[in-house]
């Protein structure tokens, strides 16, 4: 569970572009439209986050209702064919 | 216990376990309050190689509330960060420790403390202090005292704090209280007891010889008070503080073994609260016990009927037959026990006992409340308020404050007086106990901040 931090290593943070492509790839949706989704309450890159991973949570398949999980905040966005590809991906 | 693996979900997780909060005028230092709150219970000493921890996965805060209105006005965040120097040993140290940056210690913790005010800015305090070590033993700290000692740290705001292993001062006869609410210094007169014994008993403090964590902080005590005064009458409401502390984890963890580095993002979610010992553990029912400590007491008003009737209040007539009739009689009434709901919710109003009041108003909350105002008694009465020191349990909550006796008294109606001059309390309410004392506590305690005894050390403990 915690976190030790080693003197002189470098942590291989997956970067958040790099899990949103991850998922984009899984589902076979294009970058462009998940570069295109509007993350509600987002104002701007918080700089600290650069480079760390966010994690995606499915709350409601059939609203399209996710949970952005990035830094200290969690975000609501909704995008039904996202969730319809995620669950298709997922053998749902 | 006061909040040893006091609900369900915590007890997995005892490095977010709040097992005691202590608040109370400092008697080194009388213009300062002392606030200590106690996580990662019952350590047996020896632990090695993986000796005690904070988490560095976990926000521990200390709340202040001083206005009555069950938020924090001011909150002490500590956050901490473990360091290996040697990846290529798998001994927490190899050598003797002699100073906070010793060589031969191997995984040390360091934690930065941040200071919140009442409309969220916050400001760190101070940055990568050293706890000090596990107490491994003579051979591995041979002055583990002095290492505690270097571990107390004075910040330039004027907050003196520490954070690192401590014996557990908490005594409670645990094994008995837990068999069927048996009081070993009555378990002849209990209604299953009195078929198996023929004798008092004497009590066992199950804690003895077990070691916590402890974030201690000692804050001038204008810094806490509402209005900043550096003197406040008992009278004044000003003079009353609300404390509690929680403590909290990221909302998401996803593990990917990958080099130890696992993902925890999102906000901070609560999974622990502690203000008043033992209101989670005897009054909250087990079904309720994990959404309590999800809560801020800003929120208790829904858990005030299970102060109201408590069902302890209800269990003495039944395991004490003929002990405690007149408080059969009250339950009989279904009367809500406003004694209780004050002591534990509101604060005990002006009025009701000669030269004290703890209220901080009509918002039920469980915080535990102390009058600033009210000196530190000289000689110390182990049963607080109840025992005539105003300057222990409930307000506030000293070391030796045998906690568990005084709530027993309290629930069995040693206090219903307070509020209904027609009761008479049985006589058992006044002599009901657990049987044990700080005495029971072995380590002892220190004369000054942070006041908890030496950490019982793995070479000895157990022996």
């Amino acid at each position: 569970m915690s976190r030790v931090r080693y003197r002189s290593q470098s942590r291989p943070w997956l970067s958040r572009r790099k899990v949103l492509a991850l998922a984009a790839t899984g589902v076979g949706v294009s970058a462009a439209s998940v570069a295109g989704l509007s993350l509600a309450g987002e104002n701007g890159s918080d700089d600290r986050e650069k480079g760390k991973p966010l994690v995606l949570s499915l709350r409601d398949a059939s609203e399209g209702t996710f949970d952005v999980f990035s830094g200290e905040k969690r975000l609501t966005i909704t995008d039904k064919k996202l969730a319809a590809q995620l669950l298709k991906a997922a053998g749902r | 216990m006061s909040s040893h693996r006091e609900a369900p979900e915590i007890s997995k997780d005892p490095v977010a376990d709040s097992s005691d909060l202590y608040a109370f005028v400092s008697p080194d230092d009388p213009d300062t309050v002392t606030l200590i709150a106690n996580y990662v219970p019952l350590q047996l000493p020896a632990s090695g190689p993986n000796f005690f921890e904070f988490g560095d996965d976990v926000l521990y805060e200390i709340h202040i509330d001083a206005n009555g209105d069950a938020r924090p006005d001011v909150t002490y965040q500590f956050r901490f960060r473990t360091e290996l120097r040697n990846d290529r040993t798998f001994l927490y140290n190899t050598g003797p420790i002699e100073s906070l940056d010793s060589e031969n210690w191997n995984r040390r913790q360091f934690y930065s403390v941040t200071k919140v005010d009442s409309h969220g800015k916050s400001t760190v305090l101070a940055k990568n202090l050293p706890c000090p070590p596990c107490n491994v033993g003579p051979l591995s700290i041979p002055d583990y005292e002095k290492l505690a000692e270097d571990a107390v740290h004075r910040l330039k705001t004027g907050e003196k704090v520490f954070a690192g292993q401590r014996a557990d001062a908490f005594f409670v006869d645990l094994g008995a209280i837990f068999d069927l609410g048996t009081l070993r210094p009555f378990q002849d007169k209990h209604l299953v007891g009195q078929n198996l014994f023929n004798y008092a008993g004497k009590a066992v403090n199950a804690t003895d010889k077990t070691n916590v964590h402890s974030i201690a902080i000692q804050i001038p005590l204008h810094m806490v008070r509402r209005d900043g005064k550096k003197r406040v009458r008992g009278r004044d409401a000003g003079a009353v503080i609300g404390v509690w502390t929680s403590a909290s984890r990221r909302q998401v963890e996803v593990r990917n073994n990958k080099n130890g580095n696992d993902v925890v993002v999102g906000p901070q979610v609560q999974v622990s609260r502690l203000g008043n010992p033992l209101f989670n553990e005897v009054i909250v029912p087990m079904a309720e016990k994990d959404r309590w400590n999800s809560l801020p007491p800003s929120e208790d008003k829904r858990f005030a009927e299970f102060v109201a009737t408590p069902e302890l209040g209800a269990l003495l007539p039944v395991l004490y037959p003929g002990l405690f009739d007149n408080l059969d009689a009250l339950n009989k009434t279904k009367e809500p026990r406003a004694d209780l709901l004050a002591i534990l919710l509101t604060g005990i109003p002006d009025g009701l006992i000669d030269g004290f009041q703890n209220n901080t108003g009509e918002l039920q909350a469980d915080m535990l409340r102390l009058n600033t105002a009210i000196p530190p008694a000289e000689k110390e009465n182990k049963f607080g308020v109840v025992g005539g020191d105003l300057a222990g349990f409930p307000n506030g909550r000293r070391i030796a404050d045998d906690v568990v006796s005084i709530s027993l008294r309290a629930i069995a109606g040693a206090t219903v007086p307070l509020v209904n001059a027609d009761f008479e309390p049985d006589a058992a309410a006044a002599l009901v106990e657990q049987g044990l004392s700080i005495k029971d506590a072995s380590a002892g305690l220190l004369k000054k901040f942070p006041f908890l005894g030496t950490p019982f050390d793995g070479f000895g403990n157990p022996s």
